[in-house]
C-alpha cells in the first residue's frame, strides 16, 4: 500500500515537471495555432544555462531559473519576431517543418557548445527528502513541483489579469478581429512565443535538477507536451495542470507496471495519446480535428 | 523558367548521370573530370538519392495525393529494415525472402495504426504519427532479439552495383505505382479526400478504406527500402532505422518538388539529397550538416509556400519579385 | 411505402438538442421543401440523411430498409446526392473534374472508368447551365456557379433524391429565378427534391409540399401557400407580437 503511496507522489511530483514543460507548449499551440517542435530544444538551452550558472557560479539551481526565464525569453521572441512569423499563415505542415529545422539547428549548435558529454546539477540536497514513515519525497522533485505550479499561476495572472494578456488571448480568440481593434499581431505573436519560451527554459532548468542532460535530452518532451495538452485539454492553465500531473501518474505508474521500465517513455505517452485520440476522437476540445 | 522546371531539369540530368555513372569504371569518372568522386563514395551517394526516391514518392501518396501528412513513415522503413534484419541474421534465411516480407510486415502495421489514427487530422494526425515512428523506434530498441540498443549486424553482401540496382528498383516501382495510382478511379478517390474529405464521403467515396489503402502502399514502399538499407548497411539500430530526420527529409523532398504529382518526389528526393550530401562533405561533419539542413528547412519553407500552390499551374518564377511576395503572402 | 421516411430523429450537441423528434416522409416524384429560422436544426437534419451524423433516437428508412448510422458512401450509393449550403468543390480540380466525381463514385451499380465519368460531367453540366464554364478551375467561378456546381456534382451520381442545402441563400433576384428554373428541371427529369431554404418564397415557386422546422422540431407541415399563412410560423420567424399584429 505504502509501495503504491508512494509511487503516486512520485506520478504528481514528475507530473509537476510536465506541467512546467507544457505550459508553454499549450500556450503556443492554443494562441498561435504552432505545434512547437522545437518546444525541447528550447528546454534544454534553459537547462544548460542553469548547468553553467551552477558549475561556473555556483548559483543554487531553483536560483538561477528567473536568469533561463529571461534568456529564453530573448530568444522566443527574436525567433518568432525573425523566422517563424514569415510562414505563420502557411499551412500547417510548414510550421512544423520550420519548427522541426529550428530544432535541429538547436541541438546542432548545442551539441557544438556543450559536446555531447551527459552534465548534471548536483546541489547539496539533491540526494535528500522529506520521510514520512516508508515514504520518500525528494527535495529536488518537491522544488520542482512547486516551482511548476507557481508557474502556472503566473501564467493565469499574466493572461486574465494583464493588458497584454487580453491580447493575447485576443489574438487567439479572433486574429482579424484583434487586429481591427489595434493589436500589433507581429509584436504580440513574438511575445506570445517568448512567453511559451521562458516557461520552457525554467521547464528546463528544473530538469537539470534531477536528470542529466544531452543536446538532444529534450527532445521526449515535446512529444510529452502534446499529450499533456491532449490529455487536458487546449487553451486553459487549468487544463494543462490536470493533464501534467494526470500524465505523471500514468507514466510511474505505466512503468512500475510489469515488463516495462523507464526506456518505455515515449512507447507509453503515445499510447496514452492514441488512447485519448480514440476514445475521444475530436481531441479534449475538438478545436481544430 | 519556373522553379518547377528548373529543379526538373536539375534532377533530370543528375538523374541521366547517377543511373549510368557507375557503370563507368573508376577511370571514367576521373576522366570526366570528377576527381572528388571515388567510384566507392559515387555508389553511396546514387544508391541514397535511390532510397530516398523511394521514400519521397511514397510519401508521397499519403501526404500530397491523400493530403495526410504522415511524421511516421520511417516506422515503416525502420520496420522493412528489421524484418529483413530478423530474416538475415536470426532466421538465417535468403535475403530475398526479407524483400518479399518487409513490405507485408510494413503494411500489416499500416493497417493496425492507420485504422485509429487516419480519423484524426492536422495536427493531431501529424503528431500522433510522429509519435508512432518514436514509439516504434523505442519498443525495438529494447527487444532483445533485435539487438536492443546495440542494433543488428547482417553478414556483408559486397555489391555496390547490386544494392545501387535493387534501389533503383524500388525507386522505379514506387514512381511507376505514383503513375498508376494517378489514372485510376482509386486516385480520383485519394485526391477527393484530401480536397475536401466530406465532400467525398456523401458523393460515394469510401473514405476509410481510401486512407487505410493508401498508407499500406506508402507502408510496402518504405518497408522494401527499409530492408534493402538493412543489407546495404549490414548494420541497422534505433538512430539509423528511426530517424525522425529522415522522415522530414522525404516530406521536404516531395513538397520542394511538388506533392500530388508523379515526378516531383523524384525531383526533389534528387536535388535535395545532392544539396544534403553536399553539405555532409562526403560523410564527415555531420554537425554541420545537420545544422546544414535545419537552415535548408527553414528556406525552403519560408519562400516556398506559395510555391506550392503555384506549382499546380507552374505559373512561378524564380525572382526577387515572387520570394518577396511569397513573404508578404505567409507572414504577419 | 414512401421513398424515405424519418420517424422521431433528434440529435443533441452538448446541452443543445439540434433535432428532438422530427418526423416526416418524402413520396417518389415529391418535392418537399423545409423551411425554418436558422438555427432550427434544417443543416443538422440534411447531415442526419447523408449519414455525415448519426442520429441520437429515431430512425430513418430509404424504402424499405433503415439507413441510420450507415457511413455517408453507402448511403450515397443507394441513390441519396446532396449539396452544401458552404459549397464544397474540389478546390484543384475544374469545374468538369468537380463533376465527373459524382459520376465516378456515387452510382449504385457498375463502376465507370475516369474516361466515362468526364463525358458524363459534360451532360449534368449542360442541365446546370455551365456547360461552357466546363474547363473553368472552380476558383475562378461566381459564387451562384459554385452553387450550381454542387448541383451538377450531386446530379452526376443520378441519384434518386436529392438533397438541397439552401442553393438559393446570398443569390440575387434575377440568379434565383435561374436557379428555381433549374430545380424545376431536375424534378422534370424525376428526380425527388428535398429543398432546404432560409427564404420563404422560394418554397413556394417550386414546392408541393412545405414543412417548417423550429428548435429541431416540425412545427407545421401542408401546402406551402398555408403553411406561410400560419400563426405559428409567422410568430417563430417575426415575433409574437408581429403575429398578433396581422391578425387585427
Amino acid at each position: 500500500m505504502s509501495q503504491f503511496t508512494q509511487q503516486v507522489i512520485l506520478g504528481l511530483l514528475l507530473g509537476g515537471v510536465y506541467v512546467a514543460v507544457a505550459l508553454g507548449f499549450s500556450l503556443v499551440w492554443g494562441i498561435l495555432n504552432i505545434v512547437n517542435l522545437a518546444h525541447g530544444a528550447l528546454v534544454i538551452i534553459g537547462a544548460y544555462i542553469t548547468w553553467v550558472l551552477f558549475t561556473r557560479l555556483h548559483i543554487d539551481p531553483f536560483l538561477s531559473l528567473p536568469v533561463d526565464a529571461l534568456a529564453l525569453f530573448v530568444i522566443g521572441y527574436a525567433l518568432q519576431r525573425g523566422v517563424i512569423n514569415r510562414v505563420i499563415r502557411a499551412p500547417l505542415l510548414f510550421t512544423f517543418l520550420l519548427t522541426f529545422g529550428i530544432n535541429l539547428v538547436i541541438v546542432s549548435l548545442l551539441l557544438l557548445i556543450f559536446t555531447g558529454d551527459f552534465r548534471s546539477v548536483t546541489p547539496a540536497y539533491s540526494g535528500s527528502g522529506l520521510h514520512l514513515g516508508s515514504i520518500v519525497i525528494p527535495y529536488i522533485r518537491l522544488g520542482g513541483l512547486a516551482a511548476a505550479l507557481l508557474l502556472a499561476g503566473i501564467l493565469w495572472v499574466v493572461l486574465n489579469r494583464t493588458r497584454s494578456g487580453t491580447a493575447i488571448l485576443a489574438v487567439g480568440a479572433d486574429r482579424d478581429a484583434a487586429q481591427l481593434v489595434g493589436v500589433d499581431l507581429r509584436h504580440m505573436y513574438a511575445l506570445t512565443f517568448a512567453i511559451g519560451a521562458a516557461f520552457a527554459g525554467v521547464a528546463g532548468g528544473i530538469i537539470s535538477t534531477f536528470q542529466s542532460i544531452t543536446p538532444t535530452a529534450g527532445d521526449p518532451y515535446t512529444l510529452q507536451a502534446f499529450v499533456v495538452v491532449i490529455l487536458g485539454g487546449l487553451g486553459r492553465v487549468s487544463a494543462t495542470v490536470a493533464g501534467g500531473l494526470a500524465f505523471g501518474l500514468i507514466e510511474v505508474l505505466g512503468q512500475s507496471a510489469p515488463g516495462l521500465s523507464s526506456s518505455y517513455a515515449n512507447a507509453i505517452a503515445f499510447v496514452v495519446l492514441v488512447v485519448v485520440l480514440v476514445v475521444r476522437p475530436r481531441g479534449l476540445l475538438g478545436r481544430l480535428a | 523558367m519556373s522553379v518547377r522546371r528548373a529543379t526538373y531539369l536539375v534532377a533530370g540530368l543528375a538523374l541521366a548521370f547517377l543511373v549510368l555513372a557507375p557503370l563507368t569504371s573508376i577511370d571514367a569518372a576521373q576522366q570526366a573530370g570528377l576527381p572528388l568522386l571515388t567510384d566507392k563514395l559515387w555508389f553511396r551517394i546514387a544508391t541514397t538519392v535511390a532510397m530516398f526516391v523511394v521514400m519521397a514518392s511514397a510519401w508521397n501518396i499519403i501526404g500530397g495525393l491523400t493530403g495526410y501528412a504522415s511524421f511516421g513513415n520511417v516506422a515503416f522503413f525502420g520496420l522493412g529494415a528489421y524484418t529483413a534484419g530478423v530474416v538475415v541474421t536470426n532466421l538465417n534465411l535468403p535475403f530475398a525472402l526479407a524483400l518479399v516480407l518487409a513490405p507485408l510486415v510494413a503494411a500489416a502495421f499500416a493497417v493496425i495504426v492507420g485504422i485509429p489514427l487516419l480519423r484524426l487530422r492536422g495536427h493531431y494526425f501529424a503528431v500522433a504519427t510522429l509519435g508512432v515512428g518514436v514509439a516504434v523506434g523505442e519498443v525495438v530498441n529494447n527487444i532483445e532479439p533485435l539487438g536492443a540498443a546495440t542494433g543488428l549486424f547482417l553478414p556483408i553482401i559486397r555489391s555496390d552495383l547490386l544494392f545501387f540496382y535493387l534501389m533503383l528498383g524500388a525507386a522505379l516501382l514506387a514512381v511507376l505505382t505514383t503513375w498508376v495510382i494517378l489514372r485510376t478511379r482509386f486516385g480520383y478517390g485519394l485526391l477527393a479526400i484530401r480536397e475536401n474529405e466530406e465532400a467525398a464521403a456523401v458523393i460515394g467515396v469510401n473514405t476509410t478504406f481510401y486512407k487505410v489503402a493508401a498508407f499500406c502502399i506508402a507502408a510496402a514502399l518504405t518497408g522494401i527500402a527499409g530492408a534493402i538499407f538493412a543489407q546495404w548497411n549490414s548494420f541497422i539500430n534505433q538512430d539509423n532505422a528511426f530517424a525522425i530526420s529522415d522522415n522530414v527529409q522525404m516530406i521536404l523532398m516531395a513538397v520542394i518538388g511538388g506533392t500530388g504529382t508523379v515526378l516531383g518526389p523524384v525531383a526533389g528526393a534528387i536535388s535535395l539529397e545532392l544539396i544534403i550530401q553536399t553539405l555532409a562533405g562526403g560523410g564527415s561533419g555531420s554537425v554541420f550538416s545537420q545544422i546544414g539542413l535545419g537552415v535548408l528547412l527553414a528556406v525552403c519553407v519560408i519562400f516556398i509556400p506559395r510555391g506550392v500552390i503555384d506549382f499546380f499551374g507552374g505559373r512561378s518564377r524564380l525572382s526577387l519579385r515572387y520570394f518577396r511576395q511569397t513573404l508578404r503572402e505567409t507572414s504577419v | 411505402m414512401s421513398l424515405l421516411a424519418i420517424r422521431d430523429v433528434s440529435k443533441r450537441f452538448g446541452g443543445v438538442n439540434a433535432l428532438a423528434g422530427v418526423t416526416f416522409e418524402v413520396e417518389q416524384g415529391d418535392i418537399l421543401g423545409i423551411i425554418g429560422p436558422n438555427g432550427a436544426g434544417k443543416t443538422t437534419l440534411l447531415n442526419c440523411i447523408s449519414g455525415l451524423y448519426r442520429p441520437d433516437a429515431g430512425d430513418i428508412r430509404w424504402e424499405t430498409t433503415s439507413i441510420r448510422g450507415l457511413a455517408p458512401y453507402r448511403i450515397a450509393r443507394l441513390g441519396i446526392g446532396r449539396t452544401f449550403q458552404i459549397v464544397r468543390p474540389f478546390p484543384s480540380m475544374t469545374v468538369r473534374e468537380n463533376t465527373a466525381m459524382g459520376a465516378l463514385f456515387g452510382r449504385p451499380g457498375a463502376r465507370l472508368q475516369p474516361g466515362a465519368a468526364l463525358n458524363e460531367a459534360d451532360m449534368v453540366l449542360d442541365v446546370v447551365g455551365l456547360g461552357e464554364k466546363r474547363h473553368y478551375p472552380v476558383l475562378r467561378l461566381t459564387v451562384p456557379d459554385r452553387k450550381r456546381l454542387e448541383v451538377a456534382r450531386a446530379l452526376a451520381m443520378r441519384p434518386r433524391l436529392l438533397l438541397l442545402d439552401e442553393v438559393m441563400a446570398g443569390l440575387n433576384q434575377v440568379e434565383i429565378e435561374q436557379a428555381l428554373e433549374m430545380v424545376r428541371r431536375v424534378r422534370d427529369s424525376g428526380v425527388t427534391i428535398v429543398l432546404i431554404e432560409h427564404v420563404m418564397k422560394v418554397i413556394v415557386g417550386v414546392c408541393r409540399r412545405a414543412l417548417v422546422l423550429n428548435f429541431g422540431r416540425t412545427l407545421v407541415e401542408g401546402p406551402p401557400a398555408e403553411v406561410l399563412k400560419d400563426r405559428r410560423v409567422i410568430e417563430a420567424y417575426l415575433g409574437q407580437r408581429y403575429a398578433r399584429d396581422q391578425e387585427k
